[in-house]
């Protein structure tokens, strides 16, 4: 039987956002808009998605005097995205 | 990139693929400290070998320079930390294993000048019952001790992060530690001004200039 893909992981952006911060301990907003070369109000929109999710950790900072956003992915988020990786194995390799 | 386009099972294991690489590209080492130390620890090296061939002595200590390289090394450091955007997890244990060497050449200093105040009165004592100084230089077993060191951190980063330059520079600082237990202590002062341009400075140079085309890259694409 073929499990449902996570909904809040199957999209473009989202799924980039996972991908660049499973690879990282942590990551600069601005990081991961040049990486992504999505516009800064898409990403704040999507980040905030995965967020609520319980999927990454967002912290405000400062980083002289500009603000500065910084993003983490969860334990919950690195099970999740696992999880997913090993869905869309199985749909490739039974398909 | 679109927010909510839906992806094929292929197409979201090529983005996943894609990502992981651009997160493995986005650390370019400035290559700042490894110039520094590079072109010190081979001036330092030189200094004293022109000290020992002219015969001649400076009012102070030349390796003393490296003791005071610590000072920009933490402001190079600090900047360094600074403008990186992403923390990676290759950067934290390459971090841990530099500042790890750091402290095993301040204990193989210490090490060898302890040794090196208990040798020097035994030694006297010979030369004055034997009249003549004794055969073994404890000087001249010091640049293999230390070699071995600058090989490791060497070594394992040019390993790590696939830098060639740095994997051979660590390897020679080996070979150089194996020649130099049976050389003089002119020959050993020459290897290891040489391992330190071989295994820092050059390296330096190249990530350095691989650091500019990075940042140059990215300031083009983000026009």
């Amino acid at each position: 039987m073929f499990k449902d893909l996570d909904p809040i992981l199957h999209s473009q952006l989202r799924l980039a956002i996972m991908s660049l911060l499973i690879s990282v301990k942590e990551a600069e907003f601005t990081f991961i808009r040049e990486k992504t070369n999505s516009t800064a109000g898409n990403l704040s929109v999507q980040i905030q998605k995965l967020k609520e999710a319980g999927y990454i950790d967002v912290a405000k900072q400062f980083k002289d005097n500009y603000p500065l956003t910084v993003c983490k992915i969860t334990k919950q988020g690195i099970k999740a995205f696992e999880e997913y990786v090993g869905n869309l194995q199985s749909y490739l390799g039974k398909g | 990139m679109q927010p909510e386009k839906q992806l094929t099972e292929k197409e979201s294991l090529d983005l996943i693929a894609m990502m992981i690489n651009k997160a493995k590209d986005s650390y370019h080492d400035t290559g700042i400290g490894a110039i520094m130390w590079g072109t010190i620890i081979a001036v330092c090296s030189l200094v004293k070998l022109a000290e020992i061939h002219f015969e001649f002595k400076l009012p102070f200590d030349i390796y003393w320079l490296t003791i005071l390289a610590v000072v920009p090394q933490i402001f190079i450091t600090i900047r360094e930390k600074k403008e990186r955007k992403v923390k990676s997890y290759d950067e934290i244990y390459m971090d841990y294993l530099w500042l790890a060497f750091g402290i095993s050449i301040f204990l193989m200093i210490f090490i060898t000048s302890a040794v090196f105040n208990v040798w020097e009165p035994v030694a006297a004592e010979y030369t004055q019952l034997a009249g003549h100084r004794p055969a073994f230089k404890f000087r001249e077993f010091i640049a293999p001790l230390f070699l071995l060191l600058y090989g490791i951190p060497t070594f394992v980063t040019g390993a790590a992060c696939k830098f060639k330059p740095m994997l051979w520079g660590g390897l020679l600082c080996w070979v150089c530690c194996i020649i130099t237990v049976f050389t003089t202590i002119k020959i050993d002062l020459l290897l290891t001004a040489f391992s330190a341009v071989v295994a820092w400075l050059i390296p330096g140079i190249i990530m350095e200039k691989e650091y500019r085309k990075a940042k140059k890259g990215l300031a083009t694409a983000n026009v």
